[in-house]
């Protein structure tokens, strides 16, 4: 078997296409086989059908997916491999919440919320950086260290949300609700939240003028396909590297201050289970995206939906978060294969003796 | 071919009759733009030293590959003692005992020696212990006349005994053919006499050895028979008594050819001095010095070409020159300024124009568009971009150097190999408005295309009062540019011409000395 | 003192042999150059393989070690076959893995559970404590495995070509090595080791199931890993460390006012730390990352 570089790549959208397709076949082989018959390929197709229509219970989801998905393609666009989402949407969570309720600022709900987004811009950015650093000055993977410093970020905010932060009325493992000023402003007959729906907007625009219009975007894009071009033209690939890191971490985080916002309203322990886990699938996003902008809210759609109706399998019964699991692994499996053949072409050869 | 010194040795006079241990048929291999090999048809014979001379690019390395197994050969056949064998990858290629050993040590640095060593032997058992092997490497060390300790990781190791241990590994391994890479190439002279005497004296007990290297003298020291590629093709082969350094250079250049695109362009009429170089030294990527002392002045409204044989410190040169490798000792003035100290950077916003070495690899991001590849450089743009400058760019070289492209927002990886040169050479040259810094700035054109980019680069240098320093692997090409010929040979510069003075047989002469 | 101590070490014994056999095997898996961001599902999947197996043969602890380990080796297997044949990501197959085996563990655990809950009295798991000598076989058990896997590694021609393929797999293809075969190899064994010490941890340690048993556990046999620079004694040593911490995490808390949630964060903690250190001081020379450890791997020839 050899695999040999195509000439000509076939179209992008290919592969995300059949990744879908491929990967849900997948997860309903392996659904059917190993709940012994109960979930069907027919549940599957209904309770998806359902996510796919059930708009109002998507719109939140949606919005954080598509956030944390720009976050993670900044990053990846530069061939640098954040897998610390997690982390950076929590240090986002915890400093909003930090601002929402110690910092004194809710008296007043807008300056409140913009702190909240700020704080949690820099809280994230900082996480990043962390790892940013051993990676561009020491060559040190940023995958397994972003990767660690989710669990350091898990156990910050446990420890200070059952500590400092706990409330302390009820004696429940978590935090105080934030205040009614700070929370965001749901539009009305949605689900989604207006400061969220301005935030994603705001920060799509962003992202696609600093790719469209600043060296710092080209430099960014050329870090992964010719670091060697970057060098050559003058350019410090360190400094690069750090800034595709810093951004990345940075809308991540606010991420978390609009998840606090609209969605948690507090922090609850043990984060490490209650998280909605975007971080890791906001991965899926960014790469089913094939790493375009325009195609990173096709991409939270259609995981926004499969969310939705894994955990919509999982009221039926048998299954748990298990599905939604078994979806975003074959899925994200199937498309790492077939990533290959959009640039390689595989061609059997019988070797002769 | 057979001469009077060729018949006074009995085997000499009837290769015909006796198995080659090695016969390559009608080999080719192709690579995207380049035939590398063009049908090749060589014997090989047991118990002779066979160098394999010619320039770069003449496929000499391409060749052992496919002995070796790293590539596998597009058309052709090769039998080893006579019988047709299909050679998929090294280890195929070690069990019919044929053992390569190139220019940049393929060991691995975190490994042992005798690590090193055993992985590649089948007799000893997955799961055996090292350290039953010592013993016998030790023996066989002593053959070749070094003393390493087995067990000292391969890192602590020099150039030198990096390259020894190869040879004992593939002793260890039963090599009866050695492949030399221009392995020997760069080792120290006394290193290199004592590797001759131990290459002769495998020879003698029955051992064949493939030489390659580009240097005639190390050739004529210690092979028997010398076969000459040029552009893909077997010139010829010769035995070593009875040929001359002349000849053999002739066959390697060719004469014809440089007849016909010997046509010098106008000299320019240099002024103020914009480059220095005073003691320049710079190590290599092995980390011994590849540039040993090197002085040098260009001048604006000149070319300074610097002629070499690949390997021989201008890479590290021009790459010192443009801060893209750390200098030792020595300094490097630019418009009376000291840059040992600067960046990149500054020389970018400074201008100076650089074209590198692997176009692909250092010049352009293939996956970008022309447009980005243009924006990149900090010559062309701040932090704002500004796309409508940088397309109005793009359209007059488009123009100017007729580059072949759908569109400017084309990604470079859909152009011809020459093409993306085109890119690359028409951006640098708007970028030098001081200084062009170039290695092999026309690798990958054609002849014609190749010219027009030199006479483009010599009047914007005449016009345009603008210095260029360039390192080319192409005599044709440095006779052709250069106002001042400089050669280059192990580190040093050895000799520096006016170029309506320069004999190009000299220059010859003093490249593969 | 002395009976505190041995009563200490025989109740941390069965955590240990846990992560230790986790963390060797994915030292191993990592030796060989593949990025191994698979473990946590993996290692979940083991747990739940375990306790199911546990369950459906009545408490066959021989068995149900066995299966698990066949079941972790072959995704092992797959993982090394993707990224070293094909051009693939590491980070993309590894991550896969890991949500595919969160996935089946719950789909593996939950009928066994519900088959468990039918059965009265059916309990599963081979308690290793201060009243079943077999703990002090555990330690000896670990010392030998280390030395053996020190040898293994450092002094028999196969764990040179892990190592080899590791570093710079283009360079060992052309010393003789079959990167694909040995990183099969170092695939199977090492995940193999994984899936014994997930089992270990569910049938020695937690003895109970529930969806996400497990999750995190695997990240921090990575960080136990990571942290000794996937030296095989030096693993031992950060193995027993937080093997300690985490059984005793509450007595700890109780004795010393420290909250459990900052001592879970110092294996990440160090494994970072120890990171910088390796690569940023002569240490480097034993205890850096393999080279090549996930890249890309796959014969191209030269373009231009």
């Amino acid at each position: 078997m050899v695999i040999v570089r195509r000439v000509k790549p076939l179209p992008y959208w290919i592969v995300p296409v059949l990744a879908l397709v491929v990967g849900l076949l997948i997860s309903m082989i392996i659904l059917y086989v190993m709940s012994g018959g109960v979930i069907t390929p027919y549940d599957i197709l209904l309770s998806i059908y359902y996510g796919f229509t059930n708009v109002g219970l998507l719109a939140k989801t949606f919005a954080l997916l598509v956030i944390v998905g720009i976050g993670l393609l900044v990053s990846f666009k530069g061939a640098i491999w954040n897998i610390g989402g997690e982390g950076q949407f929590y240090m986002g969570v915890m400093l909003a919440a930090w601002v929402a309720l110690f910092s004194g600022f809710a008296f007043n709900g807008f300056i409140a919320k913009t702190m909240m987004i700020l704080m949690a811009l820099l809280a994230g950015g900082f996480w990043a950086l962390l790892a940013a650093l051993p990676r561009a000055y020491l060559n040190i993977d940023e995958v397994p260290v972003t990767l660690m410093m989710n669990y350091i970020a898990y156990y910050i905010v446990n420890y200070i949300t059952i500590g400092e932060w706990r409330e302390k009325q009820y004696g429940y493992y978590r935090t105080v609700t934030i205040p009614e000023s700070t929370m965001f402003q749901v539009i009305d007959g949605t689900t989604i939240t207006l400061e969220l729906l301005i935030l994603m907007i705001t920060i799509f625009i962003l992202v696609w003028l600093m790719f469209k219009y600043t060296s710092l975007g080209l430099r960014i894009k050329v870090l992964s396909s010719n670091p060697n071009l970057l060098r050559s033209s003058g350019i410090s690939v360190q400094l690069t590297i750090l800034m595709a890191l810093l951004l990345s971490g940075m809308i991540i985080g606010m991420a978390g201050a609009a998840y606090l916002g609209s969605v948690s309203h507090n922090i609850s322990y043990p984060v490490e289970e209650k998280t909605p886990g975007y971080g890791y699938t906001g991965i899926l996003v960014a790469w089913l995206s094939m790493l375009e902008l325009i195609a990173v809210p096709i991409a939270a759609y259609i995981i926004g939906a499969l969310h939705t109706a894994g955990i919509n399998i999982q009221i039926m019964g048998v299954g748990g978060a298990a599905v939604v699991n078994v979806f975003i692994g074959s899925i994200l499996l199937t498309y790492a294969v077939l990533i290959t053949i959009s640039e390689y072409k595989i061609k059997i050869i019988v070797k002769k003796r | 071919m057979a001469t009077q010194a060729e018949s006074s040795k009995s085997f000499f006079s009837s290769p015909s009759t006796e198995t080659p241990i090695i016969k390559l048929e009608g080999i080719t291999k192709r690579f995207p733009g380049v035939i590398a090999l063009d049908n090749i048809n060589l014997e090989i014979h047991r118990g002779k030293v066979h160098a394999l001379l010619g320039e770069n690019g003449a496929g000499k390395s391409t060749l052992v590959k496919i002995l070796y197994g790293i590539y596998t050969p597009d058309g052709g056949r090769i039998y080893i003692d006579g019988r047709p064998v299909k050679i998929a990858g090294p280890m195929d290629a070690i069990r019919l005992g044929i053992v390569m050993v190139s220019q940049s040590p393929v060991i691995i640095d975190r490994l042992t020696v005798e690590e090193n060593i055993v992985l590649g032997l089948e007799k000893l058992n997955m799961f055996a212990p090292i350290r039953r092997i010592r013993e016998k490497i030790n023996e066989v060390s002593k053959t070749v006349g070094v003393k390493i300790d087995p067990s000292t990781e391969v890192w602590k190791l020099s150039y030198t005994q990096k390259q020894l241990v190869e040879i004992v590994r593939g002793l260890l391994l039963g090599a009866r053919v050695l492949l030399l890479d221009e392995a020997i190439t760069y080792l120290p002279l006394e290193e290199k006499k004592k590797f001759y005497k131990f290459i002769r004296q495998f020879a003698d007990e029955g051992g064949t050895v493939i030489l390659i290297t580009h240097k005639i003298p190390e050739a004529m020291d210690v092979a028997d028979l010398i076969t000459v590629l040029r552009r893909g093709r077997v010139v010829g082969t010769v035995p070593v008594k009875g040929t001359s350094i002349e000849e053999i250079r002739k066959m390697m250049f060719g004469e014809k050819s440089s007849e016909i695109t010997y046509e010098r362009l106008p000299l320019g009429s240099p002024s103020e001095t914009i480059l220095e170089i005073n003691d320049l030294w710079v190590r290599g990527d092995f980390g011994d010095y590849a540039v040993k002392g090197a002085n040098l002045k260009v001048r604006r409204g000149e070319v300074v070409g610097i002629a070499g044989v690949a390997g021989n410190g201008q890479k590290e040169l021009i790459q010192a020159v443009m801060r893209l490798r750390p200098v030792e000792k020595g300094k490097i003035i630019y418009d009376n300024i000291d840059i040992t100290n600067k960046t990149t950077h500054y020389l970018r916003l400074n201008g100076v124009g650089y074209i590198p070495d692997l176009p692909a690899k250092y010049g352009v991001s293939i996956e970008n568009n022309i447009l980005e590849n243009i924006a990149i450089i900090p010559t062309f743009s701040k932090e704002i971009i500004n796309w409508k400058h940088i397309k109005s760019l793009a359209y007059k070289l488009i123009r100017e150097f007729e580059i072949k492209t759908p569109s400017p927002e084309t990604p470079v990886k859909f152009l011809s190999g020459g093409n993306i040169m085109k890119v690359l050479v028409s951006r640098e040259l708007t970028a030098a408005t001081k200084l062009l810094v170039a290695y092999n700035p026309t690798r990958a054109l054609d002849e014609a295309t190749a010219i027009r980019v030199r006479k483009i680069i010599k009047s914007k240098v005449i016009n345009e009062n603008v210095a260029a320093l360039i390192a080319s692997e192409d005599l044709d090409e440095i006779f052709q540019i250069s106002d001042t010929i400089v050669v280059m040979n192990s580190g040093k510069i050895v000799g520096v011409f006016p170029a309506d003075k320069a004999k190009r047989e000299e220059v010859e002469h003093l490249m593969v000395m | 003192m002395i009976e505190a101590i041995i009563a200490l070490l025989a109740g941390m014994s069965s955590v240990f042999l846990a992560y230790y056999l986790a963390a060797l095997g994915h030292a191993i898996v990592e030796k060989s150059g593949i990025l191994n961001l698979a473990i946590d599902g993996i290692f979940v999947l083991s747990i739940a393989v375990a306790y199911a197996e546990a369950v459906y043969t009545n408490n066959n602890i021989l068995a149900s070690l066995l299966l698990t380990a066949i079941v972790a080796a072959l995704f092992g297997i797959l993982l090394a076959f993707l990224v070293t044949k094909f051009p693939i990501s590491h980070g993309a197959a590894g991550l896969s893995m890991m949500f595919l085996g969160y996935g089946l563990a719950s789909l593996v655990g939950l009928p066994a559970r519900n088959l468990q809950g039918s059965i009265k009295g059916l309990e599963i798991g081979y308690t290793i404590d201060i009243n079943n000598p077999v703990w002090i076989a555990v330690y000896i058990i670990i010392i030998l495995i280390g030395l053996g896997a020190l040898f293994f590694i450092n002094k028999t021609k196969i764990g040179a070509a892990i190592r080899a393929a590791g570093e710079d797999p283009a360079a060992a293809e052309a010393l003789g090595v079959n990167v694909l075969m040995v990183r099969l190899f170092a695939g199977a064994l090492g995940f193999a080791l994984i899936g014994l010490g997930g089992a270990v941890f569910e049938l020695a340690y937690v003895q109970v199931w529930s969806e996400g048993t497990g999750m995190g556990h695997g990240w921090l046999a990575f960080a136990i890993s990571l942290s000794a620079g996937r030296h095989p004694l030096l693993l031992i040593l950060s193995s027993s460390v937080f093997a300690g911490l985490v059984k005793y995490m509450t007595t700890i808390q109780a004795m010393y006012n420290i909250p459990t949630d900052l001592a879970k964060m110092l294996p990440f903690v160090a494994a970072i730390l120890a990171m910088v250190i390796f690569m940023a001081t002569p240490l480097r020379r034993r205890l850096a990352p393999p080279k090549s450890l996930g890249k890309i791997y796959f014969r191209e020839e030269r373009t231009v």
